[in-house]
């Protein structure tokens, strides 16, 4: 029997505009949507980005904070907020006593924790299967304000907060992160609605002259 | 728009929040009589006044209890559930 390969929960989405598809943490995805000048061009105004590959850690429980911080990770200190690792890594603290981790391409964090065994109460792993998306540039403001109900022009995002709401109808987890220099919003929902989502911003983000970008934008594999 | 107070996330319109019936205490059922057991099953108080009431927040799945004045519309305050001293 053949290893299985995922595919991206968008996949089916991205298949029509015929990207160069590459594996990416045994995830099938869109490394590149166009030739890198024009992808630069759509970044400048409005571009959304597939990043599902990057390998989660999601853990709840009572004891779920001790049990990170004894894992020598560092966890912000109040709900809805998140905190990057000297690594890179992203730590959301979606609860009091929940959190997602993501991992760079580049790490093996979360690798590290799905694979350790809990051996205590009141740690609970929990399974994940996001789609996750970078969206960014100039026109950010419009799309939002299109599809989201809640003010994020203003501070809502600042000084590491996260934010759960719901965009184009679908609950969603969105933060703002510098990432290569450049401000973006990290977008994560059910994956089973990326397909869904992927679609409605990309309809937006195109109707003002953005466009798709690829895995390969934001991060380069070596 | 219609807007609701979650007492994690803040002010949030109403699509993104669910009635999750009154607020009621639930006798004992060990204890309590058959009629008492029937009335807290099967009755509703419908009259118009202030009542406590779950409310979901789905973004988040946060539970938490609004009182809020039936006859008026009016959200009073709205608390995590054994958390109203706080507020």
């Amino acid at each position: 029997m053949q290893d299985a390969v995922l595919m991206s929960p968008v996949a089916f989405a991205h298949a029509l505009r015929k990207p160069v598809s590459g594996e990416v943490n045994g995830m099938e995805t869109a490394l590149s949507f166009d030739a890198a000048d024009v992808e630069a061009s759509r970044n400048k105004t409005l571009s959304i980005c597939d990043v599902s590959n990057l390998n989660r850690f999601g853990v709840k429980g009572p004891q779920a904070a001790n049990w990170l911080q004894t894992a020598g990770i560092k966890l912000p200190e109040t709900t809805n907020s998140w905190t990057p690792q000297d690594n890179g890594s992203l730590v959301m603290r979606l609860g009091n006593t929940e959190f997602l981790l993501e991992d760079r391409p580049e790490n093996d964090l979360t690798r590290t924790l799905n694979d350790t065994a809990v051996n205590q109460g009141g740690v609970h792993k929990v399974m994940r299967n996001d789609a996750a998306f970078i969206v960014s540039g100039e026109l950010t403001p419009a799309l939002f304000s299109e599809v989201c109900a809640i003010d994020l022009d203003g501070a809502t995002l600042e000084e590491n907060r996260l934010v759960m709401t719901v965009i184009a109808g679908v609950s969603a987890t969105l933060l703002k992160q510098t990432l290569n220099g450049q401000s973006v919003y990290r977008i994560w929902c059910d994956g089973t609605f990326g397909p869904y989502l992927w679609k409605t911003l990309l309809g937006i983000i195109e109707e003002q002259g953005g466009g798709p970008v690829g895995f390969n934008f934001y991060y380069s594999l070596t | 728009m219609k807007l609701l107070q979650c007492p994690i996330n803040g002010i949030r319109p109403l699509s993104e929040f669910t009635y999750g019936g009154e607020y009621r205490d639930m006798p004992n059922p060990d204890t309590c009589s058959d009629k008492e057991w029937a009335a807290y099953v099967h009755y509703r108080n419908g009259a118009p006044g202030v009542k406590k009431e779950w409310w979901y927040h789905g973004p988040s799945g946060t539970w938490f209890i609004a009182e809020r004045d039936t006859m008026a519309d009016k959200v009073i305050r709205t608390y995590i559930a054994g958390q109203e001293e706080a507020k």
